[in-house]
């Protein structure tokens, strides 16, 4: 796909997005309240009940700023409303317009992705504005510059990551129906396991070595453990590499997967 | 530029009977027929040629027009489009077709057409003074210079299908696929859609195939049409000559003086021809067409006539009996 197509369907898909503009405040205002009351009364409770200062090495500031910053970054690393879009498309028979016109409908896909997370990043930006002053310090995260400055390539290949992972299980749609349930039920199993709830180091140590191994954690720990500075220049190295070798994976799967759809496809609802 | 040979698509389709039962019995064990959408197709359509293709719904139009156009996988069966499998996929094919469907919107609903026009220049990767010289002519001869700035959504029906039409023809396609592009519309916008798809022709000769309900597309647009019935190719050819292959005979009206009228004597009318239509003092009858010149005649020698026409039965009858099952009578 030429560049210029790529960052034309970009700035379209912001556009678009920014359009609205009721949405684009109360999705914001709403949604970072409901996430700020239920983060913190759920962390102050347990941290109360279990008497301890410091739970799985982190105290109770560190873990509001595990809350906050997963769930900024996760908006970003998730993107807008496009995760059921190619399900959708498959379904309704939309996709026949993408298969006549002379370019990857992947790639189109993942041009309009990157389009839809410009809103989510300058909200998340004014988001962490609002909030930071407020934050109190722990002694067991640090935010600074060079967290934010390694977080950035690490949230890029996390959204590369669940772009590619979610185009699976929406190509689904080719052999059936409907697959909304199979798109919700993994975005909750990848929420969970990928650390968008609370950090992988709460699992027991048996599963904690076994969610290492997957690429999950990639997606939202990983991201938000670089940014409070839990992890050193050489594990992110590793993370960053890792991350783009499960992309690797994932686009190896996707292949065949959508040729053997595009066989089945039949376009209905045209 | 198109041929097609022996092209069949089978369709595996899920049953569902009516009911609860069915339904959860569905969930473990699912029953699929196989129906057949096109079954062994083969014609050609050459450059400039616009080939109209006629068939009751379901009969398997739009799945032909889908496979030509590579959304679609054949069952068996060959086709090239502009001398490629159109199911490769291949850029240099997709560069130089189009698909307009009227069912179904293509274009962003969200955006206004300027920004749609542009993104298919991207696309299409049109060069700047041909797409603007390209945008500016068709714009001009859809009358929607003014509906540019508009939200696609926003737009009526018919501004709509004209902008459809831009977008489908901006790059300048040499095939052209339509599939009831005129649908729903009004008759002044479907008259300014054929006169632009006639134009369009004129200047670019693509091959197009048109698919419509609508007779008046078929009768202005094309030369030619192709029939299918469940999913089988049973004409392909001049539409003017469907009417002498598949209705030898002429519809002969005769209006007579009212004194006359009473004065008719059935059997008499029976011996000349088949009666379609008696009553105030009009009289059509269907007669062969090797005897309407010696019947018409007789009538005038018999008769106190007051007028009297011969005509061809019309074309959108004819292909209505072939649609249903007539066959091609014996000569």
């Amino acid at each position: 796909m030429n560049p210029a197509l790529f960052l034309h369907l970009m700035s379209i898909e912001s556009r678009r997005l920014l359009s609205y503009r009721v949405d684009f405040w109360i999705t914001m205002i709403l949604t970072l309240i409901v996430q700020l009351v239920v983060i913190w009364a759920l962390w102050t409770a347990i941290f109360a009940e279990s008497g301890k200062d410091i739970v799985a090495g982190w105290d109770l500031q560190g873990i509001l700023a595990y809350g906050v910053f997963v769930f900024l970054t996760g908006r970003v690393v998730r993107g807008g409303d496009l995760q059921m879009a190619v399900a959708t498309e498959i379904y309704d028979g939309s996709l026949s317009r993408y298969l006549v016109y002379p370019c990857n409908y992947c790639f189109t896909k993942y041009a309009q992705q990157l389009g839809n997370i410009f809103p989510d990043i300058f909200q998340s930006v004014l988001m962490a504005l609002l909030i930071i002053p407020f934050m109190e310090s722990s002694s067991t995260v640090d935010l600074n510059l060079t967290g934010i400055l390694m977080c950035l390539p690490s949230i890029f290949c996390a959204h590369l990551l669940f772009f590619m992972m979610g185009l699976i299980p929406q190509m689904v749609a080719f052999w059936a129906d409907n697959v909304w349930s199979l798109s919700v039920m993994m975005r909750m199993v990848t929420m969970l396991i990928g650390g968008a709830t609370f950090p992988l180091s709460l699992f027991p140590d048996s599963m904690q070595s076994i969610l290492y191994m997957l690429p999950f954690r990639y997606l939202f720990e990983f991201p938000t453990l670089v940014l409070l500075g839990k992890v050193g220049f050489e594990e992110w190295i590793t993370g960053i590499v890792s991350c783009l070798i499960w992309c690797g994976f994932f686009l190896l799967l996707l292949i065949p997967v959508w040729r053997r759809g595009t066989l089945r496809y039949t376009g209905v609802g045209i | 530029m198109i041929e097609v040979k022996n092209l069949r698509k089978v369709f595996r389709i899920h049953q569902k009977p009516p009911g609860l039962l069915a339904s959860i019995r569905s969930l473990f064990h699912r029953q699929y027929v196989d129906k057949v959408a096109v079954a062994g197709a083969d014609f050609s359509v050459g450059e400039g040629e616009i080939v109209g293709m006629i068939g009751a719904n379901g009969a398997g139009k739009t799945t032909l027009v889908k496979m030509l156009s590579g959304i679609v996988h054949p069952t068996s069966g060959e086709a090239r489009v502009l001398g490629y499998n159109p199911w490769e996929k291949h850029n240099d094919l997709r560069r130089q077709i189009s698909l307009i469907m009227g069912q179904k919107a293509q274009l962003w609903w969200d955006l206004p057409g300027a920004d749609c026009f542009e993104l298919l220049r991207e696309i299409y990767q049109i060069p700047r003074p041909e797409y603007e010289s390209n945008l500016k002519r068709l714009t001009e001869m859809l009358q929607v210079e003014d509906e540019l700035n508009t939200q696609i959504r926003r737009l009526s029906l018919g501004e709509r299908m004209k902008m459809e039409l831009i977008a489908a023809l901006l790059h300048s396609p040499r095939v052209v696929y339509l599939d009831e592009p005129t649908i729903g519309l009004d008759i002044t916008t479907q008259k300014a859609v054929r006169d632009f798809l006639l134009s369009y022709r004129q200047d670019h000769a693509p091959a197009m195939i048109l698919t419509s309900h609508y007779m008046e597309d078929i009768e202005r647009l094309c030369e030619r049409i192709i029939i299918i019935r469940e999913g089988e190719l049973v004409y392909d050819g001049n539409l003017q000559r469907v009417i002498h292959e598949y209705a030898p005979y002429k519809q002969l009206t005769v209006h007579l003086n009212r004194a006359e009228t009473a004065a008719v004597d059935k059997d008499y009318l029976d011996r000349i021809g088949e009666v379609m239509e008696e009553q105030a003092g009009t009289i059509v009858l269907r007669i062969p067409r090797n005897q309407v010149t010696s019947a018409a005649a007789e009538i005038l020698r018999k008769f106190s006539v007051q007028d009297l026409s011969i005509a061809d039965p019309e074309i959108s009858e004819i292909i209505e009996l072939i649609m249903g099952g007539k066959e091609k009578p014996q000569t």
